[in-house]
């Protein structure tokens, strides 16, 4: 069966209703200004249907195989695919916060947007979507044909709940902050141990409009240039609009419009997905009949032997130490994307001693990004360069590579009042390993310029109390579309995720401006002094752009590796063994 | 017997009630960390207190103690933050398992040391006796992360012959239950062997059994009606002991094979910080721990008159 997305008639590309700046952006890419895949980001932003976007730019067919949702010709049908991950409990989207949680249920509930493999936003169950000019109004078109597993029809309504949801406090969703954008913050009254005022955030007045039964309009506080992106994020899925009063548990009443029904869940042990059977899916006919996530636990060697052994297809992730093992196992193949994730050593500005601008710029000029790329990646991945935007995004803007300099860094410490070095201790989780990894490089990097760094190895539950707050922190930091998405939400001042502590006025307003230009073209140069004031106020050192790695059976067809880790198995289909 | 009955089940009263005021003053001194577990790492301050708030987690401590002991006493164990669900129902399952991992472990485990204890015990010096112990310090000084390895390395990677992880999620498997009881087996068979051949040797030496022999006994009838009797009386007490290990101390297997066990409980709970769990994981260890002290001590005395009887009367 086509896949409809793919099968619906394109829209000739200047027709009407269509984003001015995509006239802007054809213009930009005819002359070569921008690339073919910056071009097809931008404007499926701006509501142009992907595979349209890619028509314009002359690139339909690659872009359609760049995730292929038809699978490839006469594949199997039917089986059960096996995949080891971790199976944790998954209730309530709203409130997630690992997207193992989101592989195992986004087979059931589905987003509004979709982010494919080649980090591109795709239309789901929103067959499009308009911005106005001023990237404060945006409009989206819910696909009519959408039912969900109990016979309701999938209308706007839905949409709106789980946005009403999300912005409610009492809720507890981190899209709270995803979608600041709609939110309006209140004082209480009350004020914290600390004498600050204490605010409450929830949804603004008046910003859902429900349009029509397939068409809801959101108005915002201020321009949000991401919006499409925050609705494919993973806690963005959107449950039946009675989700809350049949329960709110996922598990106990799986109601979904997607492609797979939620059969079985036993938290740490397994998840099984059955096809669903009470009507087609809207987007085809997936191959699978069930998809089995098993729990092995924590150890990633018990996954590993799952996989030698047979008792698994496919794996959620596999470590850097473990790709040797997997080349060697017959029959295996091993699966690798770079991403926009990373690990950011970040350094709470209002805490001793990073209170110091000094000592901050010392620990950063001590250190050598690529050998630590080499060292801990062995050079898969990338390099970063200290501002936490990826060259993978499509308005990085590249700035002058950075160089290591012991001797800036020993007068640093020395302008800093430390002229006899420093003892430092930085957090960081005990697993994965790569992150601990990391600090044990920094540790010896910094060992000539006087720093003696060393490292709190903790369990991922107890950093997690305390990532917002410790002096000094290693923070992984999970893959976004857009560059733009990560500097509003870490780095803005009092943002919901700002983990250092840095405020900086002049910052926020050039956050402001970029977040208000849909073209990553006129973006970068915003965004290129965005990069240098992180780089210059060194608030983080982020070392490493890093690699991601999986393994799957040979018999698998049809996987790709999505830089987020998602799990997408509607195109996946298994040879017979 | 029954008053020595008594005092000992008294005496575990006591002890767990005080382990349950460590437990609770351990686990419950940080409110912050049940709500970020709860809301996930990136829930705001505001939406942290709110939950602390509706949960009952700003009462004092000493109330809320109270109220975890009285409802710990009849079998609520409170809801698991990690899994959603009554303690209760990820506890007793999990347990099961782990009980059904180590009775297997028994089953291999008893005979075989027994066996080759008393045969090592009987012939002291002898060339099995050299063998055996050597064996069993070779055995005994494999911890079970190494032997688990090993023994995977070969059977799973090399071989290809046993499944790599024991999760049982289609329902029991005995071929999963091969390398986790072979490493734990592996790991204690040494052990108790040894504590076996010691305490045959003792009793083989002892002059009544010499007298027996001197009666002109067979040598198995001797050994069999005569020595074990009093020979096994160390082993037992050794073997209560070892239950205790198999159902607490089982982490390390249960969590290399993926075993859905106590153990492998325990350690998520922990890693997750899912507090209720750890609450009563540590509360039924101390169960195990306390009874199974206590049942090796009523064996023992059943075995051995000495011990039940009265104190002697001043001479």
């Amino acid at each position: 069966m086509t896949d409809p997305r793919l099968s619906r008639p394109s829209r000739p590309w200047a027709a009407r209703g269509l984003h001015p700046a995509v006239h802007e952006l054809a213009a930009a890419l005819r002359a070569g200004a921008i690339s073919r895949r910056t071009f097809i980001a931008a404007a499926s932003r701006l509501g142009v249907a992907a595979p349209v976007a890619a028509a314009i730019a002359g690139v339909w067919r690659r872009a359609a195989a760049a995730e292929p949702a038809v699978p490839p010709p006469s594949p199997a049908a039917g089986g059960t695919l096996r995949c080891s991950m971790n199976v944790k409990e998954v209730s309530d989207p709203a409130i997630f916060d690992w997207s193992e949680k989101a592989n195992v249920v986004r087979h059931m509930v589905e987003p509004l947007v979709r982010i494919d493999a080649a980090n591109i936003a795709r239309p789901w169950l929103a067959e499009r979507w308009q911005a106005s000019d001023d990237l404060k109004t945006w409009t989206f078109f819910l696909r009519r044909d959408v039912v969900w597993s109990n016979g309701d029809a999938f209308v706007a309504e839905d949409v709106a709940f789980n946005v009403r949801r999300w912005l409610d406090p009492q809720t507890g969703s981190s899209n709270l902050s995803r979608f600041a954008a709609l939110t309006t913050s209140v004082a209480t009254g009350k004020t914290t141990a600390d004498g600050k005022p204490v605010t409450s955030t929830s949804l603004a007045a008046g910003a859902i409009e429900i349009i029509d039964d397939h068409t809801v309009r959101f108005h915002l506080t201020r321009p949000d240039v991401s919006l499409p992106e925050s609705f494919a994020d993973y806690p963005a899925l959107i449950v039946h609009r009675r989700f809350s009063e049949e329960g709110g548990d996922l598990t106990k009443n799986p109601v979904g419009t997607g492609p797979f029904r939620l059969a079985e869940f036993v938290v740490g042990e397994k998840a099984v997905l059955v096809r669903r059977q009470d009507r087609p899916w809207w987007g085809g006919s997936p191959r699978l009949d069930r998809i089995v996530y098993l729990d092995h636990g924590d150890d990633a060697g018990a996954q590993l032997a799952a996989l030698a052994s047979g008792q698994v297809d496919c794996n959620f992730r596999s470590s850097i130490e473990q790709i040797d093992t997997i080349s060697r196992i017959p029959g295996l193949k091993l699966y690798q994307t770079t991403t926009a994730s990373c690990g950011v050593a970040r350094m709470r500005v209002t805490e001793k001693p990073f209170d110091a601008l000094a000592v901050r710029r010392a620990i950063q000029a001590a250190i050598d990004h690529d050998e630590a790329q080499r060292l801990v990646f062995r050079g898969y991945g990338a390099p970063g360069e200290d501002h936490h935007v990826a060259p993978l995004h499509p308005e990085y803007a590249p700035l002058p590579k950075r160089r290591r300099d012991l001797e800036r860094a020993r007068q640093q410490l020395s302008d800093a009042g430390y002229r006899n070095g420093i003892r430092l201790v930085i957090d960081c989780v005990a697993s994965p390993p790569w992150e601990a990894n990391v600090c044990k490089v920094f540790a010896e990097m910094l060992k000539p310029a006087g720093i003696e760094l060393a490292i709190n190895v903790l369990p991922g539950a107890t950093y997690w109390d305390r990532w917002q707050s410790t002096p000094f922190g290693f923070t992984a930091w999970a893959h976004r579309p857009l560059g733009i998405q990560v500097l509003n939400l870490a780095y803005r001042s009092n943002a919901g995720w700002n983990e250092t502590g840095y405020a900086n006025p002049a910052f926020d307003a050039l956050l402001d401006e970029a977040s208000g230009i849909i073209d990553p073209g006129k973006r970068r140069p915003v965004m290129d002094k965005l990069q240098r004031t992180l780089q210059d106020d060194a608030i983080i050192v982020q070392s490493t752009w890093r690699p991601t790695f999986m393994a799957a059976h040979e018999r698998v067809h049809g996987l790709v590796m999505h830089p987020a880790e998602e799990h997408h198995f509607e195109g996946v289909w298994l040879a017979a063994s | 017997m029954a008053l020595y009955a008594l005092r000992r089940l008294l005496g575990m009263i006591l002890v767990m009630l005080t382990v349950s005021l460590l437990v609770f003053a351990l686990v419950e001194a940080t409110p912050g960390t049940v709500a970020m577990r709860v809301l996930g790492p990136y829930a705001s301050e505001e939406q942290r207190q709110l939950w602390l708030a509706a949960n009952g987690y700003l009462e004092p401590a000493w109330s809320r103690y109270l109220h975890w002991l009285g409802r710990f006493a009849t079998g609520d164990f409170g809801a698991s933050i990690r899994y959603r669900a009554p303690v209760a129902d990820v506890l007793w399952p999990r347990l099961g398992n782990t009980a059904v991992l180590a009775l297997w472990t028994l089953v291999v485990l008893v005979p075989v040391s027994l066996v080759l204890g008393v045969l090592a015990g009987v012939r002291e010096g002898s060339p099995l006796d050299r063998l055996l112990s050597t064996a069993a310090i070779i055995t005994t000084s494999i911890p079970e992360f190494a032997s688990a390895v090993l023994l995977s390395a070969i059977f799973v990677f090399k071989l290809q012959l046993l499944p790599g992880t024991s999760a049982m999620t289609d329902g029991f498997d005995w071929r999963q239950l091969v390398l986790p009881v072979a490493v734990l087996v592996l790991y204690d068979v040494g052990y108790v062997a040894r504590m076996t051949r010691i305490s045959v040797a003792e009793v083989i030496a002892a002059p009544y059994v010499r007298a027996a022999r001197l009666r002109g006994l067979s040598w198995p009838r001797v050994i069999i009606f005569h020595a074990l009797r009093n020979a096994l009386i160390t082993p037992i007490t050794v073997l209560a002991v070892q239950v205790n290990w198999l159902l607490s101390g089982v982490i390390v297997v249960e969590v290399f094979f993926a075993y859905k066990g106590f153990g492998s409980l325990l350690w998520e709970a922990a890693l997750n910080q899912d507090i209720f769990v750890i609450q009563a994981c540590a509360m039924v260890a101390v169960v195990v721990t306390v009874a199974t002290q206590v049942a090796a001590d009523l064996a023992h005395a059943a075995l051995d008159p000495r011990l039940r009887a009265p104190a002697p009367a001043d001479r």
